[in-house]
Protein backbone atom coordinates (compact mmCIF):
# COMPACT_ATOMS: atom_id res chain seq x y z
CA UNK A 1 0.00 0.00 0.00
CA UNK A 2 1.07 3.80 -0.61
CA UNK A 3 1.59 5.97 2.19
CA UNK A 4 0.84 9.57 2.48
CA UNK A 5 1.31 11.49 5.34
CA UNK A 6 -0.89 14.57 5.96
CA UNK A 7 1.13 17.81 5.58
CA UNK A 8 -0.53 19.11 8.52
CA UNK A 9 2.19 17.05 11.05
CA UNK A 10 5.02 19.71 8.94
CA UNK A 11 2.35 22.59 9.21
CA UNK A 12 1.56 21.72 13.45
CA UNK A 13 5.70 21.28 13.91
CA UNK A 14 6.66 24.27 12.22
CA UNK A 15 4.30 26.52 13.99
CA UNK A 16 5.81 25.03 17.09
CA UNK A 17 8.86 25.42 16.48
CA UNK A 18 8.39 29.74 14.93
CA UNK A 19 6.80 29.82 17.92
CA UNK A 20 9.42 28.52 20.17
CA UNK A 21 11.88 30.50 18.10
CA UNK A 22 10.26 34.06 18.76
CA UNK A 23 9.40 33.29 22.34
CA UNK A 24 12.93 32.67 22.95
CA UNK A 25 14.02 35.79 21.27
CA UNK A 26 11.12 38.17 22.92
CA UNK A 27 10.90 36.15 26.39
CA UNK A 28 7.55 36.05 26.18
CA UNK A 29 5.95 32.55 27.87
CA UNK A 30 2.65 32.92 26.03
CA UNK A 31 4.18 32.12 22.71
CA UNK A 32 5.79 28.85 24.20
CA UNK A 33 2.33 28.38 25.39
CA UNK A 34 1.34 28.42 21.72
CA UNK A 35 3.54 25.90 20.92
CA UNK A 36 3.02 23.64 23.14
CA UNK A 37 -0.22 22.15 21.80
CA UNK A 38 1.34 21.94 18.01
CA UNK A 39 4.38 19.96 19.37
CA UNK A 40 1.91 17.95 21.44
CA UNK A 41 0.10 16.94 18.03
CA UNK A 42 3.26 16.90 15.83
CA UNK A 43 4.26 14.46 18.14
CA UNK A 44 1.55 12.53 17.89
CA UNK A 45 1.01 12.36 14.51
CA UNK A 46 4.55 11.43 13.65
CA UNK A 47 4.22 8.56 16.39
CA UNK A 48 1.26 7.21 14.55
CA UNK A 49 2.81 6.63 11.22
CA UNK A 50 2.38 2.56 10.98
CA UNK A 51 1.33 0.55 8.01
CA UNK A 52 -2.12 -1.06 9.52
CA UNK A 53 -1.55 -3.59 6.83
CA UNK A 54 -5.61 -3.85 5.95
CA UNK A 55 -6.34 -6.37 3.26
CA UNK A 56 -9.28 -7.27 1.74
CA UNK A 57 -10.80 -10.43 -0.81
CA UNK A 58 -14.04 -9.76 -2.75
CA UNK A 59 -16.60 -12.50 -3.88
CA UNK A 60 -19.64 -12.04 -6.17
CA UNK A 61 -22.62 -13.79 -5.25
CA UNK A 62 -23.32 -14.83 -8.87
CA UNK A 63 -21.70 -14.23 -12.36
CA UNK A 64 -25.42 -13.55 -13.93
CA UNK A 65 -28.37 -11.54 -13.27
CA UNK A 66 -31.58 -9.98 -15.00
CA UNK A 67 -32.54 -6.94 -14.95
CA UNK A 68 -34.10 -5.68 -11.77
CA UNK A 69 -32.55 -8.41 -9.74
CA UNK A 70 -29.55 -8.09 -7.18
CA UNK A 71 -26.13 -9.54 -6.86
CA UNK A 72 -24.11 -9.09 -3.59
CA UNK A 73 -20.50 -8.73 -3.12
CA UNK A 74 -18.91 -10.48 0.06
CA UNK A 75 -15.89 -7.86 1.49
CA UNK A 76 -13.85 -9.47 3.96
CA UNK A 77 -11.43 -7.05 5.37
CA UNK A 78 -8.73 -8.20 7.52
CA UNK A 79 -5.85 -5.93 9.96
CA UNK A 80 -3.35 -7.43 12.09
CA UNK A 81 -5.06 -4.72 14.89
CA UNK A 82 -8.04 -2.49 14.58
CA UNK A 83 -8.06 -0.22 12.52
CA UNK A 84 -10.14 3.41 12.67
CA UNK A 85 -10.55 4.15 9.58
CA UNK A 86 -10.80 2.29 6.23
CA UNK A 87 -13.06 4.12 3.76
CA UNK A 88 -13.76 1.30 0.55
CA UNK A 89 -14.44 2.37 -2.99
CA UNK A 90 -15.78 -0.52 -5.12
CA UNK A 91 -15.09 0.13 -8.88
CA UNK A 92 -17.90 -0.49 -10.72
CA UNK A 93 -20.31 0.81 -13.66
CA UNK A 94 -22.91 3.67 -12.56
CA UNK A 95 -25.98 1.14 -13.68
CA UNK A 96 -24.41 -1.22 -10.56
CA UNK A 97 -23.75 1.71 -7.91
CA UNK A 98 -24.40 0.02 -4.54
CA UNK A 99 -26.96 1.02 -2.12
CA UNK A 100 -25.87 2.08 0.90
CA UNK A 101 -23.48 4.13 -0.48
CA UNK A 102 -19.72 3.92 -2.40
CA UNK A 103 -17.47 4.66 -1.32
CA UNK A 104 -18.37 4.15 2.17
CA UNK A 105 -15.66 4.91 5.58
CA UNK A 106 -15.85 2.00 8.16
CA UNK A 107 -13.93 0.76 11.11
CA UNK A 108 -12.24 -2.37 10.75
CA UNK A 109 -11.75 -4.21 14.02
CA UNK A 110 -9.43 -6.77 12.77
CA UNK A 111 -11.81 -9.00 10.72
CA UNK A 112 -14.94 -7.23 9.48
CA UNK A 113 -17.70 -8.63 6.43
CA UNK A 114 -19.32 -6.27 4.25
CA UNK A 115 -22.27 -6.89 1.84
CA UNK A 116 -22.66 -4.76 -0.75
CA UNK A 117 -26.02 -5.13 -2.37
CA UNK A 118 -25.85 -4.43 -6.45
CA UNK A 119 -29.44 -3.21 -7.64
CA UNK A 120 -29.15 -4.50 -11.90
CA UNK A 121 -30.63 -1.40 -13.03
CA UNK A 122 -29.55 -2.21 -16.58
CA UNK A 123 -28.33 -4.98 -18.73
CA UNK A 124 -24.60 -5.23 -19.76
CA UNK A 125 -21.48 -7.43 -19.49
CA UNK A 126 -19.68 -5.61 -16.60
CA UNK A 127 -16.71 -5.70 -14.54
CA UNK A 128 -17.31 -5.16 -10.33
CA UNK A 129 -14.02 -4.74 -9.11
CA UNK A 130 -11.89 -4.39 -7.74
CA UNK A 131 -11.84 -2.50 -4.76
CA UNK A 132 -9.54 0.70 -3.51
CA UNK A 133 -8.97 0.87 0.28
CA UNK A 134 -7.70 3.74 2.11
CA UNK A 135 -6.91 3.50 5.42
CA UNK A 136 -6.14 5.66 8.14
CA UNK A 137 -5.29 6.94 11.42
CA UNK A 138 -8.13 8.12 13.56
CA UNK A 139 -6.94 11.65 13.42
CA UNK A 140 -5.85 11.30 9.50
CA UNK A 141 -2.45 11.80 9.84
CA UNK A 142 -1.65 9.21 7.78
CA UNK A 143 -3.12 7.19 4.99
CA UNK A 144 -2.64 4.15 3.17
CA UNK A 145 -3.86 3.64 -0.43
CA UNK A 146 -3.90 0.17 -2.77
CA UNK A 147 -6.42 -1.96 -4.47
CA UNK A 148 -7.25 -5.19 -3.26
CA UNK A 149 -9.47 -8.27 -5.33
CA UNK A 150 -9.43 -8.92 -8.55
CA UNK A 151 -12.46 -7.81 -11.25
CA UNK A 152 -14.93 -10.22 -11.52
CA UNK A 153 -17.73 -10.22 -14.41
CA UNK A 154 -20.96 -9.62 -13.87
CA UNK A 155 -23.47 -10.39 -17.19
CA UNK A 156 -26.93 -8.42 -16.61
CA UNK A 157 -29.56 -9.74 -18.93
CA UNK A 158 -32.14 -7.47 -20.29
CA UNK A 159 -35.59 -8.83 -19.49
CA UNK A 160 -37.80 -10.51 -21.78
CA UNK A 161 -41.50 -9.41 -22.26
CA UNK A 162 -43.94 -12.02 -22.68
CA UNK A 163 -45.37 -12.11 -26.16
CA UNK A 164 -48.34 -13.91 -26.93
CA UNK A 165 -48.29 -14.06 -30.61
CA UNK A 166 -45.89 -13.18 -32.92
CA UNK A 167 -45.72 -11.70 -36.91
CA UNK A 168 -46.16 -14.54 -39.22
CA UNK A 169 -43.73 -14.16 -41.82
CA UNK A 170 -45.07 -14.38 -45.83
CA UNK A 171 -43.28 -16.82 -46.45
CA UNK A 172 -41.47 -20.17 -45.06
CA UNK A 173 -38.26 -21.89 -45.39
CA UNK A 174 -37.42 -25.78 -46.16
CA UNK A 175 -37.50 -27.19 -42.78
CA UNK A 176 -39.96 -28.26 -40.11
CA UNK A 177 -41.42 -25.94 -37.96
CA UNK A 178 -44.16 -24.87 -35.82
CA UNK A 179 -45.33 -22.56 -38.69
CA UNK A 180 -48.32 -23.35 -40.99
CA UNK A 181 -46.83 -22.53 -44.38
CA UNK A 182 -49.31 -20.91 -46.79
CA UNK A 183 -47.93 -23.42 -49.62
CA UNK A 184 -49.66 -27.04 -49.86
CA UNK A 185 -48.04 -30.01 -49.28
CA UNK A 186 -47.44 -32.54 -46.47
CA UNK A 187 -48.77 -31.62 -43.10
CA UNK A 188 -51.63 -31.88 -40.38
CA UNK A 189 -53.79 -28.44 -41.09
CA UNK A 190 -56.39 -29.00 -44.06
CA UNK A 191 -56.01 -27.11 -47.02
CA UNK A 192 -57.79 -27.88 -49.81
CA UNK A 193 -59.64 -31.08 -51.99
CA UNK A 194 -58.49 -31.61 -55.07
CA UNK A 195 -58.60 -34.35 -57.92
CA UNK A 196 -56.44 -37.34 -57.48
CA UNK A 197 -53.02 -37.46 -59.41
CA UNK A 198 -51.02 -40.66 -60.23
CA UNK A 199 -48.97 -41.16 -57.21
CA UNK A 200 -50.98 -39.63 -54.49
CA UNK A 201 -51.27 -41.98 -51.41
CA UNK A 202 -54.36 -43.61 -51.02
CA UNK A 203 -54.21 -42.34 -47.30
CA UNK A 204 -54.53 -38.69 -48.39
CA UNK A 205 -58.05 -40.09 -50.31
CA UNK A 206 -61.02 -38.13 -49.06
CA UNK A 207 -64.03 -40.78 -49.69
CA UNK A 208 -66.66 -38.76 -48.67
CA UNK A 209 -65.69 -36.36 -51.53
CA UNK A 210 -64.89 -39.19 -53.44
CA UNK A 211 -68.70 -40.86 -53.33
CA UNK A 212 -70.17 -37.47 -54.03
CA UNK A 213 -68.52 -36.60 -57.09
CA UNK A 214 -67.96 -39.99 -58.60
CA UNK A 215 -64.02 -39.74 -58.91
CA UNK A 216 -61.04 -39.50 -56.99
CA UNK A 217 -60.48 -36.65 -54.21
CA UNK A 218 -57.69 -36.14 -52.34
CA UNK A 219 -56.95 -33.88 -49.17
CA UNK A 220 -54.29 -31.41 -49.23
CA UNK A 221 -52.98 -29.81 -46.31
CA UNK A 222 -50.41 -27.03 -45.65
CA UNK A 223 -47.14 -28.66 -43.70
CA UNK A 224 -45.42 -26.85 -40.99
CA UNK A 225 -41.98 -25.40 -41.74
CA UNK A 226 -39.79 -23.27 -39.63
CA UNK A 227 -38.94 -19.21 -40.87
CA UNK A 228 -35.69 -17.63 -41.00
CA UNK A 229 -36.14 -13.96 -39.22
CA UNK A 230 -33.64 -11.35 -38.84
CA UNK A 231 -34.17 -9.03 -35.99
CA UNK A 232 -32.02 -5.71 -37.53
CA UNK A 233 -31.52 -3.19 -34.60
CA UNK A 234 -30.16 0.13 -35.28
CA UNK A 235 -27.28 0.99 -33.40
CA UNK A 236 -26.00 4.53 -34.95
CA UNK A 237 -27.84 6.08 -32.16
CA UNK A 238 -29.29 6.17 -28.94
CA UNK A 239 -31.26 8.78 -26.81
CA UNK A 240 -31.49 8.59 -23.46
CA UNK A 241 -33.20 10.03 -20.28
CA UNK A 242 -31.85 9.07 -17.08
CA UNK A 243 -31.14 4.87 -17.13
CA UNK A 244 -33.54 4.74 -20.06
CA UNK A 245 -33.11 5.07 -23.87
CA UNK A 246 -34.15 3.94 -27.32
CA UNK A 247 -31.28 1.43 -27.18
CA UNK A 248 -32.99 -0.07 -23.90
CA UNK A 249 -35.71 -0.67 -25.37
CA UNK A 250 -34.57 -2.28 -28.63
CA UNK A 251 -32.32 -4.65 -26.88
CA UNK A 252 -35.28 -5.76 -24.70
CA UNK A 253 -37.31 -6.20 -27.44
CA UNK A 254 -34.31 -7.69 -29.25
CA UNK A 255 -34.32 -10.49 -26.45
CA UNK A 256 -38.31 -10.93 -26.14
CA UNK A 257 -38.56 -11.60 -29.53
CA UNK A 258 -35.32 -14.10 -30.26
CA UNK A 259 -36.60 -15.84 -27.19
CA UNK A 260 -40.45 -16.67 -28.44
CA UNK A 261 -39.11 -17.25 -32.27
CA UNK A 262 -36.11 -19.76 -30.64
CA UNK A 263 -39.09 -21.26 -28.91
CA UNK A 264 -41.23 -21.95 -31.88
CA UNK A 265 -37.87 -23.67 -33.44
CA UNK A 266 -37.39 -20.88 -36.12
CA UNK A 267 -34.25 -19.71 -36.57
CA UNK A 268 -33.27 -16.16 -35.51
CA UNK A 269 -30.12 -14.21 -36.52
CA UNK A 270 -29.37 -10.82 -35.39
CA UNK A 271 -27.87 -7.08 -37.38
CA UNK A 272 -26.29 -4.51 -35.31
CA UNK A 273 -26.48 -2.09 -38.11
CA UNK A 274 -24.09 1.11 -37.01
CA UNK A 275 -20.89 2.71 -36.26
CA UNK A 276 -19.78 -0.92 -35.53
CA UNK A 277 -21.91 -3.48 -37.36
CA UNK A 278 -21.48 -6.83 -35.94
CA UNK A 279 -24.05 -9.87 -36.99
CA UNK A 280 -24.64 -13.80 -35.92
CA UNK A 281 -25.94 -16.33 -38.74
CA UNK A 282 -29.36 -17.60 -38.77
CA UNK A 283 -29.47 -20.24 -36.17
CA UNK A 284 -31.75 -22.36 -34.12
CA UNK A 285 -31.83 -23.49 -30.63
CA UNK A 286 -30.92 -22.85 -27.15
CA UNK A 287 -27.37 -22.27 -27.92
CA UNK A 288 -28.36 -19.26 -30.31
CA UNK A 289 -30.48 -17.74 -27.73
CA UNK A 290 -27.68 -17.70 -25.46
CA UNK A 291 -25.29 -16.64 -28.19
CA UNK A 292 -27.82 -13.84 -29.09
CA UNK A 293 -28.22 -12.72 -25.69
CA UNK A 294 -24.42 -12.69 -25.44
CA UNK A 295 -24.06 -10.59 -28.56
CA UNK A 296 -26.95 -8.26 -27.29
CA UNK A 297 -25.02 -7.68 -24.08
CA UNK A 298 -22.26 -6.00 -26.19
CA UNK A 299 -24.58 -3.49 -27.88
CA UNK A 300 -23.14 -0.51 -27.48
CA UNK A 301 -23.36 3.21 -29.78
CA UNK A 302 -20.29 4.01 -31.62
CA UNK A 303 -20.07 7.11 -33.17
CA UNK A 304 -19.10 6.83 -36.65
CA UNK A 305 -19.52 9.01 -39.70
CA UNK A 306 -18.82 6.44 -42.10
CA UNK A 307 -21.61 5.92 -45.15
CA UNK A 308 -22.71 2.48 -44.84
CA UNK A 309 -25.13 0.21 -46.70
CA UNK A 310 -26.28 -3.34 -46.60
CA UNK A 311 -23.90 -4.27 -49.10
CA UNK A 312 -20.81 -5.00 -45.93
CA UNK A 313 -23.36 -7.29 -44.48
CA UNK A 314 -22.47 -11.00 -45.52
CA UNK A 315 -24.94 -12.39 -47.75
CA UNK A 316 -25.82 -15.10 -45.21
CA UNK A 317 -26.61 -13.15 -42.84
CA UNK A 318 -30.27 -12.22 -44.74
CA UNK A 319 -31.17 -15.05 -46.24
CA UNK A 320 -34.26 -14.89 -48.82
CA UNK A 321 -37.19 -15.47 -47.67
CA UNK A 322 -36.45 -14.18 -44.34
CA UNK A 323 -38.40 -12.34 -41.93
CA UNK A 324 -36.36 -8.83 -41.06
CA UNK A 325 -37.29 -7.53 -38.13
CA UNK A 326 -36.34 -3.75 -37.54
CA UNK A 327 -35.87 -1.96 -34.53
CA UNK A 328 -35.20 1.50 -34.85
CA UNK A 329 -35.57 4.90 -33.67
CA UNK A 330 -35.50 6.24 -37.25
CA UNK A 331 -32.76 8.77 -36.59
CA UNK A 332 -29.69 8.10 -38.86
CA UNK A 333 -30.49 8.21 -42.45
CA UNK A 334 -27.85 5.19 -43.02
CA UNK A 335 -30.31 2.96 -41.76
CA UNK A 336 -33.43 4.83 -42.67
CA UNK A 337 -31.53 4.24 -46.00
CA UNK A 338 -30.62 0.33 -45.91
CA UNK A 339 -34.25 -0.31 -44.48
CA UNK A 340 -35.30 0.91 -47.40
CA UNK A 341 -32.88 -1.16 -49.87
CA UNK A 342 -33.85 -3.91 -48.19
CA UNK A 343 -37.30 -3.64 -49.18
CA UNK A 344 -35.98 -2.66 -52.76
CA UNK A 345 -34.91 -6.54 -52.93
CA UNK A 346 -37.45 -8.41 -51.67
CA UNK A 347 -37.60 -9.02 -48.05
CA UNK A 348 -40.39 -9.08 -45.54
CA UNK A 349 -39.33 -6.20 -43.75
CA UNK A 350 -41.45 -4.69 -40.69
CA UNK A 351 -40.41 -1.61 -38.78
CA UNK A 352 -40.93 -1.19 -35.36
CA UNK A 353 -39.82 2.14 -34.54
CA UNK A 354 -38.85 2.71 -31.20
CA UNK A 355 -40.01 5.72 -30.28
CA UNK A 356 -37.25 8.76 -29.57
CA UNK A 357 -40.46 10.98 -28.38
CA UNK A 358 -40.52 10.19 -24.55
CA UNK A 359 -36.69 10.89 -24.04
CA UNK A 360 -36.72 13.99 -25.80
CA UNK A 361 -38.34 17.41 -24.42
CA UNK A 362 -39.66 20.09 -26.58
CA UNK A 363 -38.12 23.33 -25.97
CA UNK A 364 -39.53 26.30 -24.19
CA UNK A 365 -39.38 29.04 -26.69
CA UNK A 366 -40.91 29.20 -30.04
CA UNK A 367 -38.17 28.85 -32.51
CA UNK A 368 -37.53 25.23 -30.20
CA UNK A 369 -41.15 24.24 -30.68
CA UNK A 370 -41.12 25.18 -34.13
CA UNK A 371 -37.98 22.53 -34.61
CA UNK A 372 -39.76 20.65 -32.77
CA UNK A 373 -42.48 19.92 -34.95
CA UNK A 374 -40.14 19.93 -37.80
CA UNK A 375 -38.32 17.48 -36.46
CA UNK A 376 -41.52 15.36 -35.84
CA UNK A 377 -43.07 16.06 -39.36
CA UNK A 378 -39.84 14.47 -41.09
CA UNK A 379 -39.92 11.59 -39.31
CA UNK A 380 -44.05 11.28 -40.86
CA UNK A 381 -42.47 11.51 -44.21
CA UNK A 382 -39.98 8.77 -43.13
CA UNK A 383 -42.84 6.84 -42.38
CA UNK A 384 -44.74 7.35 -45.39
CA UNK A 385 -41.87 6.33 -47.37
CA UNK A 386 -41.90 2.92 -45.99
CA UNK A 387 -45.63 2.76 -45.79
CA UNK A 388 -45.44 3.68 -50.13
CA UNK A 389 -42.51 0.82 -50.01
CA UNK A 390 -45.43 -1.72 -48.75
CA UNK A 391 -43.37 -1.87 -45.28
CA UNK A 392 -45.76 -1.67 -42.23
CA UNK A 393 -44.35 0.76 -40.11
CA UNK A 394 -45.15 0.59 -35.97
CA UNK A 395 -44.44 3.34 -32.98
CA UNK A 396 -43.10 1.62 -30.02
CA UNK A 397 -43.11 3.92 -27.17
CA UNK A 398 -41.22 3.44 -23.45
CA UNK A 399 -43.94 1.85 -21.15
CA UNK A 400 -46.25 0.24 -23.96
CA UNK A 401 -46.61 -3.16 -24.20
CA UNK A 402 -44.64 -4.75 -27.59
CA UNK A 403 -47.47 -7.19 -28.10
CA UNK A 404 -49.89 -4.90 -29.18
CA UNK A 405 -47.83 -3.28 -31.58
CA UNK A 406 -46.87 -6.19 -32.91
CA UNK A 407 -50.68 -6.83 -33.66
CA UNK A 408 -50.93 -3.45 -35.39
CA UNK A 409 -48.31 -5.09 -38.00
CA UNK A 410 -50.82 -8.24 -38.14
CA UNK A 411 -53.28 -5.61 -38.61
CA UNK A 412 -51.61 -3.87 -41.30
CA UNK A 413 -50.78 -6.94 -42.95
CA UNK A 414 -54.25 -8.05 -43.31
CA UNK A 415 -55.31 -5.45 -45.47
CA UNK A 416 -51.65 -4.33 -46.93
CA UNK A 417 -49.42 -6.99 -48.91
CA UNK A 418 -46.16 -6.01 -49.90
CA UNK A 419 -46.08 -5.81 -54.23
CA UNK A 420 -43.66 -8.13 -56.13
CA UNK A 421 -41.63 -6.67 -58.62
CA UNK B 1 -14.72 29.41 11.42
CA UNK B 2 -16.56 30.39 14.91
CA UNK B 3 -13.28 28.94 16.50
CA UNK B 4 -11.37 30.67 14.44
CA UNK B 5 -13.68 33.96 15.05
CA UNK B 6 -13.56 33.68 18.82
CA UNK B 7 -9.81 33.21 18.80
CA UNK B 8 -9.52 36.71 16.95
CA UNK B 9 -12.28 38.20 18.80
CA UNK B 10 -10.05 37.61 21.90
CA UNK B 11 -6.79 38.82 19.94
CA UNK B 12 -8.96 42.09 19.09
CA UNK B 13 -10.59 42.25 21.87
CA UNK B 14 -6.84 42.42 24.00
CA UNK B 15 -5.44 45.66 22.94
CA UNK B 16 -8.08 48.27 21.66
CA UNK B 17 -5.20 50.36 19.91
CA UNK B 18 -3.90 47.37 17.86
CA UNK B 19 -7.68 46.03 16.87
CA UNK B 20 -7.46 47.57 13.15
CA UNK B 21 -4.23 45.24 12.32
CA UNK B 22 -4.92 42.51 14.25
CA UNK B 23 -8.36 42.40 12.43
CA UNK B 24 -6.71 43.00 9.16
CA UNK B 25 -4.34 39.92 9.53
CA UNK B 26 -7.18 37.78 10.91
CA UNK B 27 -9.81 38.22 8.40
CA UNK B 28 -7.04 37.74 5.78
CA UNK B 29 -6.00 34.46 7.30
CA UNK B 30 -9.58 33.99 7.73
CA UNK B 31 -10.34 34.72 3.95
CA UNK B 32 -6.91 31.80 3.36
CA UNK B 33 -9.34 29.55 5.52
CA UNK B 34 -12.03 30.06 3.69
CA UNK B 35 -9.80 29.15 0.80
CA UNK B 36 -8.57 26.39 2.40
CA UNK B 37 -12.06 24.56 2.90
CA UNK B 38 -13.08 25.38 -0.56
CA UNK B 39 -10.14 24.17 -2.43
CA UNK B 40 -9.54 21.00 0.00
CA UNK B 41 -6.09 22.75 0.17
CA UNK B 42 -4.48 21.08 3.46
CA UNK B 43 -1.21 23.26 2.57
CA UNK B 44 -2.70 26.53 3.72
CA UNK B 45 -3.31 25.19 6.91
CA UNK B 46 0.49 26.55 8.21
CA UNK B 47 -0.37 30.30 7.18
CA UNK B 48 -3.50 30.37 8.63
CA UNK B 49 -2.06 29.17 11.83
CA UNK B 50 0.61 32.02 11.44
CA UNK B 51 -1.55 34.64 10.47
CA UNK B 52 -3.80 33.84 13.21
CA UNK B 53 -1.09 33.71 15.39
CA UNK B 54 0.65 36.78 14.22
CA UNK B 55 -2.10 38.91 15.13
CA UNK B 56 -2.37 37.46 18.81
CA UNK B 57 1.37 37.85 19.32
CA UNK B 58 1.44 41.08 18.24
CA UNK B 59 -0.77 41.97 21.30
CA UNK B 60 1.49 40.73 23.41
CA UNK B 61 4.79 41.85 22.11
CA UNK B 62 3.59 45.45 21.44
CA UNK B 63 2.24 46.23 25.00
CA UNK B 64 3.26 43.77 27.17
CA UNK B 65 0.96 43.75 30.24
CA UNK B 66 2.46 40.55 32.05
CA UNK B 67 1.79 37.03 31.39
CA UNK B 68 -1.94 36.13 29.63
CA UNK B 69 -3.24 33.62 31.39
CA UNK B 70 -5.75 32.87 28.52
CA UNK B 71 -2.63 31.82 26.45
CA UNK B 72 -3.26 28.06 26.52
CA UNK B 73 -7.11 28.53 25.65
CA UNK B 74 -5.92 30.31 22.88
CA UNK B 75 -3.36 27.75 21.88
CA UNK B 76 -6.08 24.88 22.22
CA UNK B 77 -8.30 27.28 20.33
CA UNK B 78 -6.15 27.26 17.45
CA UNK B 79 -4.81 23.64 17.23
CA UNK B 80 -8.92 22.49 17.44
CA UNK B 81 -9.62 25.28 14.78
CA UNK B 82 -6.38 23.49 12.22
CA UNK B 83 -8.07 20.11 13.33
CA UNK B 84 -11.82 20.75 12.50
CA UNK B 85 -10.71 22.64 9.10
CA UNK B 86 -8.39 19.72 8.08
CA UNK B 87 -11.68 16.85 9.11
CA UNK B 88 -13.75 19.13 6.79
CA UNK B 89 -11.03 18.84 4.51
CA UNK B 90 -10.94 14.96 4.66
CA UNK B 91 -14.67 14.25 4.41
CA UNK B 92 -16.24 14.51 0.85
CA UNK B 93 -19.97 14.42 0.61
CA UNK B 94 -20.06 11.30 -1.77
CA UNK B 95 -17.75 9.10 1.36
CA UNK B 96 -20.50 7.95 4.14
CA UNK B 97 -19.02 7.33 6.95
CA UNK B 98 -20.17 4.84 9.75
CA UNK B 99 -21.46 6.59 13.06
CA UNK B 100 -18.90 4.84 14.75
CA UNK B 101 -15.81 6.31 12.48
CA UNK B 102 -17.33 9.97 13.26
CA UNK B 103 -17.67 9.51 17.14
CA UNK B 104 -14.10 8.16 16.98
CA UNK B 105 -12.34 11.18 15.17
CA UNK B 106 -14.42 13.45 17.48
CA UNK B 107 -13.32 11.65 20.55
CA UNK B 108 -9.18 11.82 19.39
CA UNK B 109 -9.90 15.64 18.45
CA UNK B 110 -11.26 16.18 21.89
CA UNK B 111 -8.86 14.33 23.50
CA UNK B 112 -6.01 15.89 21.72
CA UNK B 113 -7.31 19.57 22.02
CA UNK B 114 -7.65 18.81 26.05
CA UNK B 115 -4.35 17.33 26.17
CA UNK B 116 -2.80 20.22 24.35
CA UNK B 117 -4.50 22.45 26.57
CA UNK B 118 -2.95 21.16 29.69
CA UNK B 119 0.62 21.15 28.47
CA UNK B 120 0.15 24.90 27.37
CA UNK B 121 -1.31 25.24 30.80
CA UNK B 122 1.12 23.39 32.37
CA UNK B 123 3.70 25.44 30.40
CA UNK B 124 2.52 28.80 31.58
CA UNK B 125 2.00 27.23 35.64
CA UNK B 126 5.84 26.40 35.34
CA UNK B 127 6.59 30.03 34.08
CA UNK B 128 4.62 31.22 36.67
CA UNK B 129 5.93 28.82 39.52
CA UNK B 130 9.25 30.79 42.04
CA UNK B 131 11.98 28.08 40.60
CA UNK B 132 13.95 30.93 39.05
CA UNK B 133 15.18 31.85 35.86
CA UNK B 134 18.48 31.83 34.18
CA UNK B 135 20.83 29.78 31.48
CA UNK B 136 19.43 26.37 32.81
CA UNK B 137 15.43 27.10 31.73
CA UNK B 138 17.04 29.11 28.25
CA UNK B 139 18.84 26.12 27.51
CA UNK B 140 15.90 24.24 27.65
CA UNK B 141 13.84 26.35 25.69
CA UNK B 142 16.70 26.62 23.24
CA UNK B 143 16.73 22.69 23.43
CA UNK B 144 12.77 22.43 23.08
CA UNK B 145 13.40 24.94 19.98
CA UNK B 146 16.35 23.00 18.40
CA UNK B 147 14.33 19.86 18.55
CA UNK B 148 11.00 21.10 17.02
CA UNK B 149 12.70 22.83 13.89
CA UNK B 150 14.67 19.51 13.87
CA UNK B 151 11.38 17.38 13.40
CA UNK B 152 10.37 19.62 11.10
CA UNK B 153 13.23 19.02 8.97
CA UNK B 154 12.97 15.44 9.33
CA UNK B 155 9.02 15.27 8.81
CA UNK B 156 9.71 17.55 5.81
CA UNK B 157 11.97 15.48 3.69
Amino acid sequence: MTHFASPRIVAYAGVAAFALLVGLAVGRVELVALAAPFALAAAVGASLGRDPGVSATLALDRDRALEGEEAVVRVELHAPADVDRVDLLLQVSDELQPTGGNPRSVVVPRERTLELTLPCRRWGAFAVGPLLLRAGDRLGFHRWEGRAGAAQPLRVYPSVETLRSLLEPLETQAFIGNQLSRTKGEGIEFADIRGWLPGDRVRSINWRATARRGELHVNQQHPERNTDVVLFLDTFTDIREGTRGTLDLTVRAAASLAHRYLQRKDRVGIVSFGGYASWLLPSSGTRQLYRIVDSLLQMDIVLSFAVKGIEILPPRTLPPKALVLALTPLLDRRSAGALLDLRARGFDLVVIEVSPLPFVASGGDARARLAYRLWQLSREALRLRYVQAGVPVVEWRDGEALDAVLEEVTAFRRYAKPARA
Amino acid sequence: MLVYAGVLAYAISRQVELAPVVAIVGVFGGMLLLFMLWRRAEDVLAWVLLLLGLGYVLTIVVHPHGVDEAAPLVGAGLLLCAELAVWSCNEHARVRPERRVVVARAVAVAVLVVAGLGVSALVVALAAAPVGGGLGWTLLGALAAVGAIGLTLRLAR
